[in-house]
């Protein structure tokens, strides 16, 4: 009985996948440069970028995707469908999460780096861009592939808005079938399956682009 | 004159570091600054590339002053070799890398001139080119700092400043550092160099300049400064430096 819906809640993946990847996506875009600001930037800047953390950080994920969705979207005049509205907010709230993990990484490559540039006659935007970053980027792998695992399993709360991933059709599942435990057993180690998958294709790249000889001091 | 400071003057909070440093260096000279850790050396050198921006007082780059607002600093800095007590070697990057990306960068020169200079410019370090695919951490301290060297030297400054370029090496290590200095000393590349190395003042310097309580307290032909000085301060410095490293040469 249960078997027959097995393909229903694989296509569920599709849609964890989408609030994943649009959710990360995002807060990469968010997180990189709040956390260049909360390194170089002055301290107006900083005050304001430690405010949106702290909102971020400070709410829980189920009050902020209906605060977004009923609240904030139509008061701006754009009703926004459930999986959009839940990538918008997945992403601001992991953008949060994600400058920290970048600032850490930016503070721990070391002021030589920058000095050492600038005495070269780089400006601080190409310094940043083109000596800090890349080594940056490299340190925040391990903690990035962290925010990916807590991401995975926080997707599943979006069930709350009627997204079609993978915890809402084992719902409808059990429903239609009248068994609960399989269908979740199921669920479970389909996550699990997802966190163990991503994270060993995060540890591949954390190898293949480590630097040769190198230990960072952290 | 390459490099002329004026009255230089920096204080951290109630600290006054440097309290009216005033000194030139002339095209092909090697001078030498001395002294106890303290005295304002490294915040010296900091002040002339404008790392470090001084309270008060002048520095000139040839006819430039790089003190003036109006001037671009990233562009004079180009021409400001500067070499660090850690290296500072781009991690991320391979030795010809490292020297190549100031070339490429800050310069805007084609890859290949770049690359060619860069070898050039390794080869004279003695990094020869089993090494120049190598990462820093895979390097040898003295490797390090020879292609730090080298990165300065490929933006072709008209002055190159060293803060303590041996001091973080092993013993074993400093010999091969400082005869490549002394070999850039002898083709009269401009150096100002901070150094506890009296062997290597002695042997190629042109001054020495003897910095204590930020102030440049005594200075003059090295041999003079060292074996004949007119101050107790320097006289002490110098028996303590020759009774702690020796003298090398």
């Amino acid at each position: 009985m249960f078997w027959a819906y097995v393909p229903y809640m694989l296509r569920g993946v599709v849609w964890t996948f989408a609030l994943v990847g649009g959710g990360l996506g995002l807060g990469f875009f968010i997180g990189l440069p709040i956390a260049i600001g909360q390194v170089y930037g002055s301290r107006v800047v900083k005050s304001l970028l430690d405010i949106y953390v702290w909102f971020f950080r400070g709410v829980p994920l189920l009050v902020l995707l209906f605060l977004f969705y009923w609240g904030v979207f139509p008061a701006l005049g754009h009703k926004l469908p459930s999986l959009e509205a839940s990538i918008i907010v997945l992403g601001l709230r992991s953008g949060a999460y994600q400058s920290q993990i970048f600032r850490g990484a930016i503070e721990s490559v070391g002021e030589g780096q920058m000095i050492a540039a600038r005495s070269l006659g780089m400006s601080r935007v190409s310094a940043i861009i083109h000596i800090i970053l890349p080594q940056a980027l490299r340190i925040a792998i391990p903690g990035w592939t962290n925010e990916y695992a807590i991401m995975l399993k926080d997707s599943a709360i979006c069930f709350a808005l009627g997204v079609l991933e993978i915890l809402q059709r084992t719902r409808y599942v059990v429903i239609a079938t009248g068994e609960a435990l399989l269908p979740y057993v199921t669920a479970g180690f389909l996550f699990i399956f997802l966190t163990y998958g991503g994270t060993k294709v995060f540890n591949i790249i954390y190898e293949k682009t480590r630097i040769p000889g190198l230990v960072w001091r952290m | 004159m390459v490099l002329r400071a004026e009255d230089i003057h920096k204080s951290y909070g109630e600290t006054a570091v440097l309290k009216g440093i005033s000194f030139e260096v002339g095209r092909g000279e090697t001078k030498v600054i001395c002294g106890p850790s303290g005295a304002g050396k490294s915040t010296l050198l900091r002040c002339l590339n404008l790392l470090t921006r001084p309270d008060r007082g002048c520095v000139w780059l040839e006819d430039v002053e790089l003190t003036s607002p109006s001037v671009n600093i990233n562009e004079m800095r180009q021409k400001i070799g500067f070499v660090f007590q850690e290296f500072n070697l781009f991690n991320h990057l391979t030795a010809l890398d490292n020297v190549m990306i100031g070339l490429t960068r800050v310069k805007k020169m084609p890859k290949n001139e770049a690359k060619r200079i860069a070898e050039e410019k390794l080869l004279t370090v003695h990094i020869t080119e089993d090494l120049w695919n190598k990462y820093p951490a895979q390097l040898s301290g003295g490797q390090k700092q020879r292609v730090a060297i080298a990165r300065a030297l490929a933006m072709d400054p008209v002055i190159i400043l060293y803060d303590e370029p041996t001091s973080a090496l092993d013993p074993h290590l400093i010999g091969e550092v400082l005869e490549v200095m002394k070999e850039l000393a002898r083709k009269k590349i401009t150096g100002l160099v901070v150094t506890h190395e009296i062997g290597f003042a002695l042997s190629v310097a042109d001054e020495i300049m003897f910095m204590y309580d930020g102030r440049i307290l005594e200075r003059g032909p090295p041999k003079e400064v060292v074996f004949n000085p007119k101050y107790e301060e320097t006289a002490r410095f110098f028996k303590r430096i020759s009774e702690l490293y020796g003298v090398r040469r």
